[in-house]
């Protein structure tokens, strides 16, 4: 009963449009009954000083996708676990970006191994495009193993966002001409990779082809 | 001490009688020369006029530089330094116009030399705060292109500044049009689409930091429906087909 109490404020400022204490820009638009289920979840990462902002949307996203409740509580328990594990792999100072990109790729099978990689491979500049792209190459279908060396690799070379954007696109082009994905991508990193302006390595960013997989 | 000053005075007279001898008609041509100045002589400076304490400017014309029997000047109405300009022992330089372009261009290069050895304004707070004496041209000169990674020369939060993306979906027969997506945290109130009336299509531009972004649109407030002109994804956790785009800075 105590504890309902004690959950019972986040509810309201979940649900109700303009509160600030779950520190939504927005206002949010969460039937009461999702906004009680993910409330818990979301005073925990707020507690652990989290970004609640991801949590809430992702509740609203299975609202617009009409999703029952109980599948909102999951995805949103789920999103809550990688949110935290990500914060970890993108350290220090990950930024709310990187975080939601790092989510939809932990989402997408690459596993944080790959993420850690990135971000001492990445030095100081943000990884929203670069992991971004690695999603999208494993969602085209490209093994996230290959993805992750190759993206991996590209930070240590001193890739730019314009580069992943590049890259993305015209793997895209291929495989909508019919070209597999992995092929693809070995054949556009070539004409990529020189005009990188780093060819040295970067000690201890390195990704070995036998990363481990999925941590799904 | 009176003897002294005697013999000093007899040194210097002496002195002086020993000077060549001055010709008879010296003080005539000084004069002469003293007028034919007054009258706008022929060097062009202009002459101040003790008695009157007026200072003049050299005129255009003969006619200007007329003098009154009275002695006083008149000034030139159609010159604009025609005016008097006041009392006091005031002098003033006339310069040619080729010297002045001479001393402009001398300015201007004592201007770069100095400028050269200040510290620039455009120059970071950090180099403003060194001393003087330890700057030195490598450390004012403006960044030069490198090969430095953008990612490494602006902040993070930097490089994900909003960048304006345009949506556009072909829905001639929808009454409305919004795009939800992770960019306006799946909020169907955000983003709503205007139709064009030339063309009939929907669109907006929606501010969208850079990175990979899923999306969809919501046609009269019901029906999911996905970009055709991006790729698709399927959504791992709902398992709902989204289009994807992938933004940069540009």
């Amino acid at each position: 009963m105590r504890r309902h109490w004690m959950v019972a404020p986040l509810v309201a400022a979940v649900a109700l449009p303009g509160t600030s204490v779950a520190q939504t820009p927005r206002p949010s638009a969460l039937d009461s009954a999702t906004a009680a289920a993910i409330a818990p979840i979301v005073a925990q990462a707020q507690a652990a000083k989290l970004p609640v902002e991801l949590l809430i949307a992702k509740a609203r996203e299975g609202q617009v996708k009409q999703v029952p409740v109980a599948g909102i509580e999951a995805a949103v328990r789920t999103l809550a676990q990688r949110i935290h594990t990500v914060n970890d792999a993108l350290a220090p100072n990950a930024t709310e970006e990187e975080v939601r990109a790092g989510v939809d790729a932990l989402a997408e099978g690459v596993p944080v191994q790959t993420l850690q990689a990135m971000r001492k491979a990445g030095r100081n500049g943000s990884l929203a495009v670069p992991i971004g792209v690695l999603t999208q190459l494993v969602a085209r279908g490209v093994p996230v193993e290959k993805a992750s060396v190759q993206i991996v690799d590209l930070l240590q070379r001193g890739a730019l966002p314009r580069h992943f954007i590049a890259l993305d696109n015209r793997v895209r082009e291929d495989v909508l001409a019919g070209r597999r994905p992995d092929e693809s991508l070995d054949l556009r990193l070539k004409g990529i990779i020189p005009t990188l302006p780093v060819p040295a390595q970067v000690e201890g960013a390195g990704l070995k082809a036998n990363t481990p997989g999925k941590p799904r | 001490m009176r003897d002294d000053r005697d013999e000093f005075i007899d040194r210097v007279v002496d002195e002086l009688k020993a000077l060549p001898p001055v010709p008879a008609d010296a003080t005539a041509r000084v004069l002469a020369r003293v007028e034919a100045a007054r009258r706008g002589g022929s060097d062009g400076a202009s002459v101040h006029d003790a008695g009157d304490d007026v200072t003049y400017f050299p005129a255009a014309s003969d006619e200007s530089k007329a003098v009154p029997a009275v002695g006083r000047p008149v000034p030139d109405p159609a010159s604009p330094h025609g005016a008097r300009t006041g009392g006091g022992l005031r002098r003033r330089f006339i310069v040619s116009f080729p010297a002045a372009v001479g001393y402009a261009l001398a300015a201007t290069l004592a201007g770069f030399l100095i400028r050269g050895a200040m510290p620039r304004s455009s120059t970071s707070t950090t180099v403003a705060q060194v001393p003087t004496d330890h700057v030195d041209d490598s450390m004012l000169a403006p960044s030069a292109p490198s090969v430095t990674p953008v990612s490494s020369s602006l902040s993070r939060e930097a490089q994900e500044n909003p960048v304006p993306v345009q949506l556009v979906l072909d829905a001639r027969r929808a009454t409305s049009v919004v795009a939800v997506g992770d960019f306006n945290g799946w909020d169907g109130r955000v983003t709503p689409l205007a139709r064009d009336s030339a063309s009939g299509l929907w669109s907006t531009v929606v501010d969208v930091r850079p990175g990979r972004h899923v999306y969809a649109f919501l046609v009269d407030g019901k029906t999911w429906t996905l970009d055709p002109r991006a790729p698709r994804a399927k959504d791992p956790d709902y398992g709902t087909e989204q289009s994807v785009m992938i933004v940069g800075t540009p």
